[in-house]
């Protein structure tokens, strides 16, 4: 069945002319452009370092995108909407501090506690904590029908100032916050299991599975839900789906609530990643998440994206950066480099746009 | 229902935002909107620090000087900055001096024109730890409106040349010697290799090899300790008669790894450490064997990239890679108490805050400017050199 199905492809293609044959092979080039970059990078990077191959290489690039893919997931559902959310980076600087605060064995932040509250409940508390910002940002866009760009820089301010504050609660004076109970540290940074090698063996950090189940959540929430609909609904035309019956205000409101709740999860995740947070943590963190949806083909047009778009984005990124880091290229080098990624992918992503109107 | 909800909303909005400009029982002048939120929580803070000092305040105030000192920190996100600025409120408490502090936010732009503000707002002293290091023209500016509006200028911490100050005879800088932190982390770091050198030397080729995390790219601060936390560890080794230190990585020709952001943050040192531990590890027998970090940040970022690696444990059961860092925060002591790092070099941040508190007094009283400073620290008549300290445990 899948056999005729090619053949069938096989013959029309081969009823094309040549001009429509490279216009087609061009297409075909061009729409996964991002994937032929990542196998261009590793095949270039691995043949200069071989290292970059070897398991140790690969189980770090894993981890590395496994942290940074829930704010990304979280951040991807604002672009859907035409929107933006500047105020994550910020958000996972908070929770990351409560959390930090709260499981701790120093008690800097509340000198009468005696003991770490238990770490569900701490975890419930950012989440909760991660979602009011959410909500503030989604009303906001929603009813006062503001541009996310100008809600999420006043929250990101309001959210910074709270940081900062929190940090000079007790005896602690704005230091940077340490001593994390070990409890919480081995839930997040404990070894899912070993990978046995040649010399030794290789630890796949827990917090890589708390990440593919995100992305699983994520997939079922913008795939198989009602919300999931709802949000491409409000993202490709707003007045389409109001009429259609869409309840625009509620889709908005959630959206950046489920985003809130997504970086205070990273943020919970980077406590205890880092194991030190103070007014720092956080900082720029949604530039690189944008980046990556971005690149994933999250479409700043709206009601375009996919999550799998936005795992590709976040990896291509991680795969960029630790492979230029194994190439001990020039750190200015990074920055001009990141550019002209994010230029490309954005150009190519508009092109299938203007293609399809 | 969705009203419901909008007044909830606007209502815990309207709370969170009192909060935020509650406690203006501070000196603090009726334009407070013109500085920006980030100067909200300063209120807050200095207030609440305040409420034991502010009867003795606002009792007739026997030693205290007329006029507000306005001080400026480049932002309140830098761990090192906040130990002085919670010294230096306290200080100014004790002296009974009134006081406002602003945050810069790492940006020069709102650092002048917050002092615009605070000269419109008729202060009597500032206190300045300017943003931009590298510009004398800031300086310059900052000078040039101080003495327009004839009054004195106290600089501390982020340096400023001295042609520029002494141009101004009420301005004066109180900094360290900042290339000393790098010059005391490299003989720190050399005199331990040489007592250590076999055990740090994990596979036994006779050379060390190191990883250095700078914090930012362009600071003066982080250059000098990049360089000379590698080059006098250096000439300590060769003294003794051993190898010098050799970078992990022989194609990175700048020796060191920069933190992106220019925050000279853990989280970068973490990344970077394991990224380069995927390649270089004791299986391979090119184990990075020393950590040498341009502030406490970067060492305890390298620490928890360590201990996930399963180094540098606080039972001490494993292996320890010793990491070196600069401030003496208090978790970089903590983990040097633990033993999961080694050493540090304390900048003294109520030294520092206390010598500004100081002369802050003596020019609003006109008194010498440097009276009851430490003379011994005084460097000709624009400067103090608030001294370091090397920390490698209790």
């Amino acid at each position: 069945m899948a056999n005729n199905n090619l053949k069938a492809k096989q013959q029309a293609f081969k009823e094309f002319s040549t001009k429509e044959k490279t216009k087609k092979i061009t297409d075909l080039l061009l729409n996964n452009a991002m994937y032929i970059i990542i196998i261009l990078a590793v095949i270039y990077v691995s043949i200069k370092v071989p290292a970059f191959l070897k398991l140790p290489s690969i189980v770090n690039v894993i981890s590395l995108t496994a942290a940074k893919l829930p704010i990304a997931l979280g951040i991807g559902g604002c672009i859907v909407l035409t929107g933006t959310d500047i105020s994550a980076g910020r958000v996972v600087g908070l929770t990351a501090c409560i959390s930090a605060s709260l499981l701790t064995t120093t008690y800097k932040v509340f000198p009468s506690m005696t003991s770490a509250p238990p770490i569900i409940l701490v975890l419930l508390l950012v989440i909760v904590t991660g979602g009011l910002v959410g909500l503030v940002n989604g009303f906001s866009v929603a009813k006062f029908k503001l541009h996310p760009f100008i809600v999420t820089l006043s929250t990101q301010l309001i959210v910074y100032g709270i940081i900062l504050m929190y940090l000079m609660r007790g005896t602690n004076n704005g230091q940077t916050l340490s001593g994390l109970t070990e409890e919480y540290r081995s839930l997040i940074t404990g070894t899912l299991f070993s990978i046995p090698t040649a010399t030794g063996s290789v630890a796949v950090p827990k917090y890589v599975l708390y990440s593919i189940i995100l992305v699983a959540v994520m997939w079922v929430i913008w795939n198989k839900t009602t919300f999931g609909k709802n949000m491409f609904a409000v993202g490709s035309n707003e007045e389409a789906a109001n009429v259609s019956g869409v309840n625009v205000s509620k889709t908005i409101m959630m959206v950046f609530i489920l985003a809130g709740m997504m970086y205070a999860i990273t943020g919970f995740l980077d406590g205890a990643r880092i194991a030190s947070a103070n007014a720092n943590t956080g900082l720029n963190y949604e530039c690189d998440a944008i980046a990556a949806c971005v690149i994933g083909g999250v479409s700043f047009v709206g009601g375009i994206g996919r999550i799998s778009g936005i795992v590709v984005g976040v990896l291509l990124l991680q795969i960029i950066f630790t492979g230029l880091n194994f190439l001990a290229v020039d750190a200015n080098m990074l920055y001009i480099i990141k550019g002209l990624i994010i230029l490309i992918a954005c150009a190519i992503d508009m092109r299938k746009y203007l293609v399809k109107k | 229902m969705k009203k419901k909800i909008a007044l909830l909303l606007v209502a815990a909005m309207t709370v969170a935002s009192l909060a935020a400009c509650g406690n203006k029982e501070t000196e603090t002048p009726a334009t407070a909107e013109a500085q920006t939120e980030e100067a909200a929580p300063v209120e807050e803070e200095a207030a609440s620090t305040e409420e034991e000092a502010s009867t003795e305040e606002e009792a007739p105030a026997e030693a205290a000087v007329e006029g507000t000192v306005s001080v400026f920190y480049y932002t309140y996100g830098d761990t090192y900055i906040s130990s002085v600025r919670s010294a230096l409120d306290s200080a100014f408490d004790a002296a009974g001096v009134a006081y406002q502090d602003y945050d810069s936010n790492n940006s020069q732009t709102t650092q002048t024109e917050q002092i615009d503000t605070a000269i419109a707002q008729g202060t009597s002293l500032l206190v300045v730890n300017q943003v931009d290091t590298g510009s004398d023209d800031t300086t310059k500016n900052i000078i040039e409106k101080a003495t327009a509006a004839g009054i004195p200028v106290v600089f501390f911490n982020r340096s400023v040349s001295e042609d520029v100050v002494t141009a101004y005879d009420k301005a004066v800088f109180v900094g360290t010697d900042y290339e000393m932190a790098g010059h005391m982390q490299g003989e720190m770091i050399g005199q331990y290799l040489v007592e250590n050198y076999d055990t740090v030397d994990l596979n036994g080729d006779g050379v060390i090899s190191y990883v250095m995390f700078k914090g930012q790219e362009g600071n003066a601060e982080a250059d000098a300790r990049t360089q000379y936390g590698v080059e006098d560890a250096d000439k300590i080794l060769k003294e003794a008669g051993k190898e010098a230190l050799s970078f992990y990585d022989s194609n990175n020709s700048d020796k060191y790894l920069v933190d992106k952001d220019g925050a000279w943050s853990a989280a970068a040192a973490t990344e970077y450490l394991q990224t380069a531990m995927s390649q270089y590890s004791e299986a391979n027998n090119n184990m990075i064997e020393l950590v040498i970090a341009n502030n406490d940040e970067m060492a305890i970022g390298s620490v928890t990239a360590l201990q996930n690696a399963g180094y540098n444990k606080e039972d001490g059961s494993a292996t320890v890679i010793p990491v070196f860092g600069v401030d003496a925060t208090d978790a970089a002591k903590d983990a040097i108490n633990k033993g999961t790092m080694i050493g540090t070099i304390k900048q003294d941040a109520e030294g520092m805050a206390n010598t500004i508190a100081q002369i802050a007094q003596n020019f609003m009283s006109g008194a010498d400017k440097f009276a009851d400073v430490d003379s011994a620290n005084v460097v000709g008549t624009w400067r103090v050199n608030i001294p370091y300290a090397t920390y490698t445990g209790e």
